[in-house]
C-alpha cells in the first residue's frame, strides 16, 4: 500500500495551503499591530520629554535640515508638476474648448492634494531615510546608550526636535510647493494659450478659497508627523549594525510613502466635508 | 555626595535572570561591589559581561532578580528615577560611543551641561582639566573622526570621569588597542583609583591588563558568577574553569 500524501517521513501532516496563508496573514497583522504600538508609544514619550525638557536648540537646527535643506528640491519638483499638470489638462480641455481654464484645475489640485502629497512623499524620502540613518548609526555605535548612561533622555535629545521640525516646516514647505507649482502653471498657461498673468490669476483666486487650502496644510502637518515619528522610529529600533541601517533606511522610505498615502486617503475622507 | 566608607557594599546583583528571547544570558547571577575597588569581571567572548554593565545603569532590564546601586533597586526605577543613578556612575563604552557630530569638547562637556552647569567658562575649564587627566590636552577642538582607537577611549574616559562619578563602569577597555594603549590604558584606571577615590568595575577578556588593574576578579562563566577573589588567588583557585580560562582553554567564541 503506498504512503498516504498527507503524511510526512516524520508522521506529521503537512501544512494545509489555507492555513499557511491564515498564518503569514495573523504574522503580519500582529507585526504591523507592534508597529503601531511603537509609534504610538514613541509619540506619547515625545509628549511627556517637551513637556518636562524642551530643547529649542537643537529642534530650529532640524528645522534648518529638514526645512530649509528641502527647498531646492520642493521647488524643482513643485514647478515642474505644475508645468505637466497644465500641459495634461490643456490636452484634456482643449476638446471641450475649455483649455483656457486648465488654471482654475491645476491650481485646485495643487492647494488640496499635489502639493501636500507630493511635496511629503518627496520630502519623506530625503528627511525620513536621512533620520533613520543618522539614528541607525548611532543605535548600532551606541552612542544612544550613550546619551542615556549620561544621564539624558534620548527622546528628548533626538525625537523630538526632529518630529516637531518636520510638523513645522511641512505646511511651509507646502505653502512653498503651492505658489511655485500655481506659479509653473502659470508660465504654460501664458505662453501656451496666450492668457494673460492677470486672468490667469484671477482665475486660481475665484476657484481656491481659504478652507480648500486649510484642507492641504491640515493633511501637512499630520504628514510632518508621519515622516517624524517613523524615520525615527525607524532609526531607534535598528539592530544588525551597518547591514541593519541599510535595510532600515529603505524599509523608512517605503513606510513613510505608504503611510502618507493612506493617511491621505482618510485625511480627505475626514476633512472634504468640512471645506 | 558620597554617604559610604570605602569597603561598604554599593552595588549588588541578586539572583539575577536575563534572556534575550531563546538565548539565556544569566540564571541567578549574584555579585557584590564594594566602594572604592576595582572589580574585574572575566569571562569569553559572548557571556554576557557587558549586559552586566548596562542592566547596572537600567539600559538593559534582567527579566528576575534585583540589583542595588547605592541602595536603591534599579530593576524598579523608572526612566527618569534612572537619570538620577546614571549621573552617579560613569561608563565608558567599548568602542567609546563618542558623538560623531560633537568635538571632543562638545563630547566632554555633554554630561556637564546635562547636570546644569552654564557657566561657559567652568565648562571649559573642566574640559582642559579631565583631558589633561587623561593625557590629551589641547584636543578640545577635534573631531571623533580624527582620533585614533586609543585616543578615542581616552576622550570616552575624560566624558566619563567630568562629572565626578562614584562608580567607572569600563566595557573592555583595552579591545582593539595596540600594546602601548593598553599599557596607557591600564595606568589610567588605576590613575583614576588613586586619585578621583572611585569605584571600579572592570569587564575584560584581557587577563594581562585585568592583572594590572585588579584589586578582586570575578569570573562569570555558564550563566553566572562562578568564581571571585583576589588577583593572587586566581592560580591557586580550585574552581576548574578559572585555571582553564587562565591557560586559554575557553572563553575566545
Amino acid at each position: 500500500m503506498p504512503t498516504s500524501t498527507l503524511g510526512t517521513a516524520d508522521g506529521q501532516h503537512p501544512e494545509r495551503p489555507l492555513s499557511a496563508i491564515s498564518r503569514v496573514i495573523g504574522t503580519r497583522l500582529i507585526r504591523f499591530l507592534a508597529w503601531l504600538g511603537m509609534i504610538a508609544s514613541l509619540t506619547g514619550r515625545c509628549v511627556s520629554s517637551a513637556r518636562h525638557k524642551f530643547e529649542l536648540g537643537l529642534s530650529l537646527t532640524q528645522v534648518y535640515y529638514i526645512g530649509i535643506q528641502s527647498l531646492s528640491i520642493t521647488f524643482l519638483t513643485a514647478a515642474f508638476v505644475g508645468m505637466i499638470m497644465t500641459l495634461q489638462f490643456q490636452w484634456g480641455l482643449e476638446r471641450f474648448g475649455a483649455a483656457l481654464y486648465a488654471g482654475k484645475l491645476v491650481s485646485l489640485s495643487f492647494v488640496m492634494e499635489l502639493g501636500p502629497t507630493l511635496t511629503a512623499v518627496l520630502v519623506g524620502g530625503r528627511v525620513g531615510a536621512g533620520m533613520t540613518a543618522e539614528l541607525g548609526s548611532m543605535s548600532v555605535t551606541e552612542q544612544i546608550d550613550a546619551i542615556r548612561a549620561l544621564g539624558a533622555d534620548p527622546v528628548g535629545k533626538l525625537v523630538v526636535p526632529r518630529v516637531l521640525a518636520s510638523v513645522i516646516s511641512l505646511p511651509v514647505l507646502v505653502m512653498i510647493a503651492n505658489v511655485v507649482g500655481i506659479f509653473g502653471s502659470m508660465v504654460i498657461n501664458t505662453t501656451s494659450v496666450g492668457i494673460t498673468p492677470r486672468f490667469f490669476w484671477d482665475q486660481v483666486v475665484t476657484t481656491v478659497d481659504v478652507s480648500e487650502l486649510m484642507h492641504g496644510i491640515i493633511k501637512s502637518v499630520f504628514f510632518g508627523y508621519f515622516i517624524g515619528i517613523i524615520g525615527c522610529a525607524g532609526g531607534l529600533g535598528i539592530r544588525g549594525g551597518t547591514v541593519g541601517v541599510g535595510l532600515g533606511t529603505t524599509r523608512t522610505v517605503v513606510v513613510t510613502s505608504v503611510t502618507i498615502l493612506v493617511g491621505d486617503f482618510f485625511l480627505t475622507k475626514l476633512l472634504l466635508p468640512l471645506t | 555626595m558620597r554617604e559610604y566608607q570605602s569597603g561598604d557594599r554599593i552595588i549588588d546583583f541578586n539572583d539575577v535572570c536575563k534572556a534575550f528571547g531563546p538565548k539565556v544570558i544569566y540564571r541567578g547571577l549574584s555579585l557584590d561591589v564594594y566602594a572604592g575597588e576595582t572589580l574585574t569581571v572575566i569571562g569569553g567572548s559572548g557571556e554576557g559581561k557587558s549586559v552586566m554593565l548596562k542592566c547596572l545603569i537600567g539600559l538593559l532590564k534582567p527579566d528576575s532578580g534585583s540589583i542595588s546601586a547605592f541602595g536603591s533597586d534599579v530593576t524598579r526605577m523608572t526612566e527618569r528615577q534612572l537619570q538620577a543613578v546614571r549621573r552617579r556612575i560613569g561608563m565608558l563604552f567599548q568602542g567609546a560611543a563618542l558623538f560623531d557630530s560633537l568635538t571632543v569638547h562638545g563630547n566632554i562637556a555633554y554630561p556637564l551641561v546635562e547636570q546644569g552647569w552654564k557657566d561657559g567658562k567652568l565648562i571649559d575649564e573642566r574640559v582642559a582639566e579631565v583631558l589633561e587627566l587623561v593625557g590629551m590636552p589641547g584636543t578640545e577642538r577635534m573631531m571623533p573622526a580624527d582620533l585614533s582607537g586609543g585616543m578615542k577611549k581616552r576622550v570616552g574616559l575624560a566624558r566619563a570621569i567630568a562629572v565626578h562619578p562614584e562608580v567607572i563602569l569600563y566595557d573592555e577597555p583595552t579591545t582593539g588597542l595596540d600594546p602601548s594603549n593598553v599599557r596607557r590604558i591600564g595606568k589610567l584606571i588605576r590613575d583614576m583609583q588613586e586619585k578621583l577615590q572611585v569605584t571600579s568595575i572592570v569587564v575584560t577578556h584581557d587577563m594581562d591588563s585585568a592583572f594590572d588593574v585588579s584589586d578582586r576578579f570575578a569570573m562569570l562563566y555558564d550563566k553566572r558568577i562562578v568564581w571571585a577573589g583576589r588577583p593572587e588567588d586566581v592560580h591557586a583557585s580550585h574552581e576548574q574553569v578559572v585555571k582553564d580560562f587562565i591557560a586559554g582553554n575557553i572563553g575566545s567564541a
